[in-house]
């Protein structure tokens, strides 16, 4: 099994660390702001539910370190999908994101001939690099802060993607982030780009007999801050449509995000998941926690 | 035209936001709001082990008044701030991003206290923000 | 030439008199001596070799403009007694001056 890049980078990260570092716990300084770390995203970034943002996940700030783990539910009418995973923020620089997801076809399984409560399983593993700008200090700029960032996807079920048309059960996602807080209007926003072949997410695997080339997807964010605990806010993610099997749609989500301290934060949403594997108008809740430091 | 049609409308939006902030004063409370939130945040400061000891060696009475001429002119009132460069006068303290966040959130909890709304105290902390550039310098 | 000498002589310690004032470094929120001895009419020069903006005052003596590092400041102390320099901005920083 190759060792992903990520890993790698969180190896390296760790080496430079102790000359940034006193001793190991004040590491985790646990000085930002709350809520400028963001939630975990569906796929493990620091984020929105739907959407990547430039944000650094965790509180640590420039001087330290930052974590979480994190689990997510969204219970669709005709599936359910799972993720848990845990993130670091290094210096308010690195991030790095392992999020393992579980998509139960339930019912359509059956339909599908692949047998009741069928699932796919992913393992993403993501890194987002900071480049410049930092969206809360710099309020008197009209600069956001940017990150740049991967997400690879491994998904288990290789043979069923292409039976359905899929090309890849393996695939990586790049975007850039854009994210600045307009704090005179209680407003923070978020612009991704992002370049991907995943079918729903990866669900359905990479690439498709529709379409096997990269393709520029959007996703936008806007939040409102209520207080200092309560977010709400709205989100919306575009996405490829590679399969002729099933024609796929942008998902959309409005969303509440309640932080009771640094420690531990509760995200509810509404969210408009659109066409999955074959069935439409996949409209359920999201729940979402993350507990960390 | 199509370009003047979004111009117009993002124009009104920047237009509103700066007329708001012309009232930001009045809705800090004018001076005796402003100095009811020097004096608590001051007092933060000082009971907040993360801080406090950045303090052992200042004039508290005279930060206290300090920070009253300089809120006062920050929200648009009208006093004269004829205080030091804000980098100059914090560069020996090696502060950092984790020093300053301490302090913005013992602003907040005294500016809570004053039953300031969160949009208002946004307003000012927007203001103060970009001080991070000079305040902070580890 | 010989009524010229003690002339010259009696110059010395006018010479001496007016001689640099000694010098009171600041560094590290501190006064580089915490007292000093010094005749009526001296001065003093304080020096911010610090990081930080200095100013001084004795108590109906003098009050100064602020310092940045760098800069320095002298003042004269023309009565006698036991004076207190402090700083406004720095309220732990105290040097006795005793004059005498």
């Amino acid at each position: 099994m190759r060792l992903p890049i990520p890993a790698l980078a969180v190896a390296a990260a760790l080496i430079c660390l102790p000359a940034h570092a006193q001793t190991s716990w004040d590491m985790f300084d646990g000085g930002k702001l709350l809520a400028t770390g963001g939630v975990s995203q569906v796929e493990g970034a620091g984020g929105g539910g739907l959407a990547n943002w430039a944000l650094i996940t965790g509180y640590g700030t420039r001087d330290g370190i930052g974590g979480n783990v994190h689990y997510t539910a969204v219970p669709l009418p005709d599936y359910s999908l799972q993720s848990a995973g845990v993130a670091v923020g290094l210096l308010d620089r690195l991030e790095l994101s392992y999020a393992w997801q579980e998509f139960d076809t339930k019912d359509v399984g059956t339909a599908l001939g692949l047998g009741r409560g069928f699932t796919f399983h992913q393992n993403i593993f993501g890194a987002k690099l900071k480049l410049i700008g930092d969206a809360v200090y710099d309020q008197d700029s009209w600069l956001p802060q940017i990150s740049v960032g991967l997400q690879h996807k491994e998904n288990d079920r290789a043979a069923v993607i292409a039976a359905v048309g899929g090309k890849n059960s393996v695939g990586t996602d790049y975007y850039i982030a854009a994210s600045k807080l307009f704090l005179a209007q209680s407003l923070l926003v978020n612009l991704t780009l992002r370049e991907t072949k995943a079918n729903q997410f990866g669900i359905l695997g990479f690439g498709g007999d529709k379409h096997n080339d990269y393709s520029t997807q959007f996703e936008g964010s806007a939040a409102y801050l209520v207080s200092r605990r309560f977010a709400v806010g709205a989100e919306l993610r575009t996405k490829p449509s590679n399969l002729g099997v099933a024609h796929e749609g942008a998902a959309w989500d409005l969303f509440a995000a309640y932080f009771f301290n640094k420690n531990l934060s509760l995200t509810a949403a509404y969210a408009d998941m659109g066409n999955l594997v074959i069935k439409n108008d996949q409209q359920g809740a999201y729940l979402s926690l993350q507990a960390g430091l | 035209m199509k370009l003047l049609a979004l111009s117009v409308p993002l124009l009104v939006l920047f237009a509103l936001a700066a007329h708001a902030d012309d009232a930001l004063f009045a809705d800090m409370g004018g001076q005796a709001g402003i100095d009811r939130i020097v004096d608590a945040s001051v007092d933060n400061y000082l009971a907040d082990d993360r801080i406090k000891t950045i303090f052992d060696e200042s004039n508290i009475d005279r930060l206290r008044a300090e920070f009253k001429v300089q809120f006062c002119q920050i929200a648009g009132g009208p006093c004269q701030y004829k205080g030091h460069d804000m980098t100059m006068a914090h560069k020996g303290l090696h502060l950092t991003n984790a020093d300053f966040n301490a302090v913005v959130e013992d602003l907040q909890d005294a500016m809570d206290k004053a039953g300031l709304p969160f949009a208002t105290q946004n307003r000012f902390l927007a203001r103060l923000a970009p001080m991070q550039h000079q305040v902070v310098s580890r | 030439m010989k009524k010229l000498i003690p002339f010259l002589l009696l110059l010395v310690p006018v010479a001496a008199i007016a001689q640099d004032a000694r010098t009171i470094i600041q560094k590290g929120r501190r006064f580089s001596v915490p007292e000093i001895a010094i005749r009526r009419g001296e001065s003093l020069t304080f020096t911010n070799n610090d990081e930080f903006i200095h100013q001084i005052y004795v108590q109906d003596l003098f009050d100064t403009e602020e310092r940045m590092p760098g800069q320095n400041i002298t003042e004269a102390f023309p009565r006698t007694g036991t004076f207190d320099v402090r700083c406004h901005i720095h309220p732990k920083m105290k040097l006795v001056v005793r004059v005498n």
